[in-house]
């Protein structure tokens, strides 16, 4: 499996695409917390730009106050994972076979939407599983999981990489008659 | 057939980013943005209402008064009202950053941290409330001064997530910073602080607040700014410089 997607990122654009869905969802990730402030500051004309970069860049470094190891492993594992899970789709539309089977998408989609669940802070409720949750009255659930809600990005992982592996044996699969 | 399900994975392709947009931007429509949605937390008294609430703005916070705990300069250009609990891991973490950023800003005057209470009930049952209202009890017997001394030790006592064995801590800290323990204890039972805590809840929920640590930075012509979660030193420097450009 990574001999053949090693092969399929030899193509330069592939790694260009990855590292820019990589790069948009652990933003998204990081710095979702703080999207009220970014959308108060970006607009403001009298805070000069440098101020405003700066201040985008130094949220970045929630991921290691504002995560813990384990849910900050995971959340970079997602991009990454997601990213590479995007491009083996495109390869895969690409070079004419036929088309990924629905538990191949499904996968891939469980595996983004779980791991988003997962994100961040969900033992202090500042995210999306507290949110969630707390829109059908159950945030207390959330005190009864083992990791606090971290199991939903560790699935999210798992998910992501099913997806990969699937999507990579497709590709390998020589198209044949079968018997 | 082929034809076909080549459109399939194309709208697999085009449905789980779709998916995944719906999502983070439902999240962000709801946690930060309009709509409604259940709070998960919660008063501890009946005062608290239950019923899903709108999203705050960080206009709503109550004005910083003498009654606030106040650390620094209560005149500072900049003010930074924290809604916190003790039970929180990451309220901990912020701790220790905003007492860095006292360090630097606090001497010069330029900087006020605000303390306000937000106990996660549902998050941390009876130990983040108890805890909430042994800090105000800290403050009745020893002003100002106990409550930071209460809040500091308390930082580095919790084992957080609601694993502190607060029948030894409390009474320990208490111990330690010198307060009269009859009169602690008559406070601790007394119930005179759940109103107020009630009260803290409701405003770090009105200006927005969602989870913890949860803060508003003031600037110094009046500008709100909000901070979610347990942010870096770098960026909680960046957003007061850039309050204080407004000066």
């Amino acid at each position: 499996m990574l001999k053949e997607i090693l092969k399929i990122f030899k193509d330069v654009r592939y790694v260009g695409l990855a590292s820019l869905i990589t790069f948009i969802i652990f933003s998204i990730a990081v710095l979702i917390p703080n999207v009220r402030l970014l959308i108060q500051i970006i607009p403001d004309l009298g805070i000069s730009l440098g101020s405003k970069l700066n201040l985008i860049i130094s949220l970045f470094g929630s991921i290691q106050t504002n995560f813990t190891i384990l849910s900050a492993s995971y959340t970079i594992a997602i991009a990454i994972l997601f990213g590479i899970n995007v491009v083996l789709f495109l390869h895969y539309i690409r070079s004419q076979r036929t088309g990924v089977s629905k538990i191949n998408g499904a996968a891939g989609i469980g595996g983004l939407v779980s791991g988003i669940f997962g994100i961040g802070c969900a033992a202090c409720g500042t995210f999306i599983l507290t949110w969630v949750l707390g829109f059908i009255g159950a945030a207390s659930l959330i005190s009864f999981l083992p990791l606090g809600g971290e199991e939903f990005g560790i699935l999210g992982v798992v998910l992501l990489i099913l997806s990969i592996r699937m999507i990579t044996r497709k590709i390998i699969k020589p198209q044949t008659c079968s018997v | 057939m082929e034809n076909s399900n080549q459109k399939t994975s194309n709208v697999m392709l085009a449905g789980s980013v779709v998916v995944a947009g719906l999502i983070i931007a439902g999240a962000v429509l709801f946690t930060n943005g309009g709509g409604g949605s259940n709070q998960i937390a919660q008063a501890p008294s009946d005062n608290q209402p239950q019923q899903p609430q709108p999203a705050g703005s960080t206009d709503a916070v109550n004005p910083v008064t003498d009654k606030d705990h106040i650390k620094g300069n209560p005149d500072a250009a900049v003010k930074i009202v924290e809604y916190s609990d003790f039970e929180c891991p990451f309220c901990q973490r912020f701790h220790g950053t905003m007492n860095k950023v006292m360090d630097e800003y606090g001497d010069n005057g330029d900087v006020a941290w605000v303390f306000r209470q937000f106990p996660l009930e549902q998050l941390h049952p009876v130990k983040a409330v108890a805890e909430a209202v042994a800090s105000e009890c800290a403050a009745e017997l020893g002003g100002n001064d106990g409550f930071w001394q209460f809040t500091d030790r308390m930082f580095e006592l919790t084992e957080t997530n609601n694993r502190t064995n607060i029948d030894v801590v409390i009474p320990q800290i208490a111990k330690e910073i010198g307060l009269d323990e009859v009169a602690f204890d008559e406070c601790l039972n007394s119930g005179r602080y759940d109103d107020h805590i009630a009260a803290d809840i409701q405003n770090a929920i009105d200006t927005g607040g969602r989870g913890t640590p949860w803060s508003v930075v003031i600037g110094p012509d009046g500008t709100t700014y909000p901070l979610n979660g347990a942010q870096p030193y770098a960026a909680v420097k960046q957003l007061i410089d850039l309050a204080l450009e407004n000066k």
